[in-house]
């Protein structure tokens, strides 16, 4: 198995002053503060960020990273692979370990999206969905209208996946929107794409998270280290037979990552779920066995995934609320396992948090997700 | 949206105005599977995909209304959704009109082409999209 032995992230939101490269020193630096490690122990860099060629037209930026900490002559690797970016990487690193190809690697996960005229992102420029007026939003809210219309979620079930999400935020110093907000609050914010309103899209935002894993003999004698149990990486069929009520490659990554782990849904006490809009999250709970087929919705409602509920999702502020820069995202959702598993999430923690669920997924195609990732961490 | 069929598709042979308007797929007789738009190969047998005409008629499967700053120089708001084609088993993703009349799911729809928009060099082109209305 292999072994979290260090996790650290910047705040998230608008850093107007930073590049992708200064926010990943800082991450880095905190990671192996965390870990108390010297750099020299790390045998390799793999360096997730997704927009930087897009928006600054720069390329292969973790040799920048490792050049500007003195992390010389290691391979890196820099890996894309749209929102899961970051956790790909993580997913990548925990393999080359288990492989014996090194000992210590170090992730990361960097982006800087708070430029003028961000605009909206799609899944690829050249797409026909993208000619055709696709853009992310409308594919979550197509789904939401799906999911209301078969199973009769409410528009008031949706907001409460945010007010819950802010609830959380308020906790965590890190995230980028920590002001409560009410129910009337959040379904009278702008509309979006029907019936989503701004509120339930999480925002874009500037931000790094990294972390530095090691083989289990390694990491034997560090107390704070937590235990990679499983990683599942997935991508779909895209056959154009998708039902819009689920994501297909969802239900599959989450199985396989159970199957691996040797867990179930009940065994969980905390998950860091994709919840890139209020719909996301709901469809979620489904796929990773929260509740029933049709009931996320009813789940929101319940409180049960809650700080203090039956299986707290996203304590952390989730992309809704502690911000959704990218590539980062995938391993600032570790993180929030890590610091948790170790009790040290503060006014946040989850009560006897021992084994902890990060799901991820990036793109759209065809109705369903082009990348799908699901860690389960536990403490020893 | 005027019909002006002298501007470019925004996506090259997707629908044909042969005849009655109707959408282009690709049909692998191998694998007897229906495909939009037609891919180069057949992803199953990888053998080579008949172009197939699709119609023009289905049935809306999920809709929404996007309203913020529209790409591509699409109206404000636009609507677009899923399409259940009549003619083979395909759930294709589609732009609607973007008139006021109202829209549900489950509702017949049947395709139109106008010039929407601009394409991706920023020139008017024709966009394919799915209405619930004659006129």
């Amino acid at each position: 198995m292999v072994s979290i032995i260090g996790a650290a992230m910047t705040p998230f939101g608008r850093h107007l002053d930073r590049t992708i490269v200064s926010l990943a020193i800082e991450a880095t630096r905190l990671a192996l503060q965390d870990a108390s490690l010297a750099k020299e122990r790390i045998g390799a860099c793999y360096f997730a960020n997704t927009l930087g060629p897009l928006i600054f037209g720069d390329t292969t930026l973790g040799q920048n990273l490792t050049a500007a900490t003195g992390l010389y002559r290691i391979p890196v690797i820099n890996v894309e692979n749209a929102c899961a970016s970051g956790s790909t990487a993580f997913h990548l690193a925990r393999n080359a370990i288990l492989a014996g190809d090194c000992e210590v690697a170090l992730v990361v996960g960097a982006e800087k999206m708070c430029v003028p005229d961000f605009g909206l992102i799609n899944s690829g420029a050249t797409e026909l969905d993208t000619q055709l007026g696709m853009v992310v939003p409308a594919g979550f809210a197509l789904k939401a209208q799906r999911h209301m219309y078969e199973y009769g979620t409410t528009a008031q079930q949706l907001a409460q996946v945010t007010v819950k999400s802010r609830r959380h935020a308020a906790l965590n110093p890190l995230a980028q929107f920590r002001q409560l907000e009410s129910m009337e609050q959040v379904l009278a914010s702008p509309l979006i794409a029907d019936p989503l309103t701004r509120s339930q899209c999480c925002p874009i935002a500037d931000g790094a998270a990294a972390l530095i894993l090691a083989s289990d003999d390694f990491a034997a004698r560090m107390k704070r280290a937590v235990k990679v149990k499983a990683s599942v990486l997935a991508s779909g069929i895209y056959d154009g037979r998708c039902d819009l009520t689920h994501w297909e490659t969802d239900y599959e990554t989450v199985r396989l990552a159970y199957e691996r782990a040797g867990i179930g849904p009940q065994d969980l006490d905390l998950v860091e779920c994709h919840d890139a809009f209020t719909i996301s999250e709901i469809l979620h709970y489904e796929a990773l066995g929260l509740c029933d087929r049709g009931e996320g919705g009813q789940l929101a409602e319940s409180g049960a995934t809650e700080l203090g509920g039956r299986i707290p999702v996203n304590v952390s502020g989730g992309l809704l609320s502690r911000g959704h820069p990218i590539a980062a995202t995938g391993l600032a959702q570790i993180v929030e396992l890590v610091t948790q598993l170790r009790h040290e999430a503060q006014d946040r923690q989850v009560e006897g948090c021992r084994i902890a669920l990060a799901h991820c997924m990036g793109g759209d195609k065809a109705g369903d997700t082009k990348a799908c990732t699901v860690s389960v961490l536990a403490k020893n | 949206m005027t019909v002006m069929l002298d501007f470019p598709p925004v996506y090259p042979g997707i629908f044909s105005t042969q005849g009655e308007l109707h959408l282009v797929g690709g049909y692998c007789p191998c694998c007897d599977s229906y495909q939009f738009p037609a891919p180069e190969i057949c992803a199953n047998c990888f053998g080579a995909v008949e172009q197939v005409n699709l119609g023009g008629t289905g049935t809306l499967y999920s809709l929404t209304t996007i309203r913020t700053k529209p790409p591509l120089g699409l109206p404000t708001p636009y609507r677009v959704g899923y399409v259940d084609l009549d003619s083979a088993p395909l759930r294709i993703f589609t732009l609607l009109d973007s008139e006021t009349s109202p829209l549900s799911i489950g509702q017949n729809v049947h395709l139109k082409v106008a010039q929407v928009g601009l394409n991706s060099e920023g020139k008017p082109c024709l966009r394919p999209y799915f209405t619930g209305t004659d006129s």
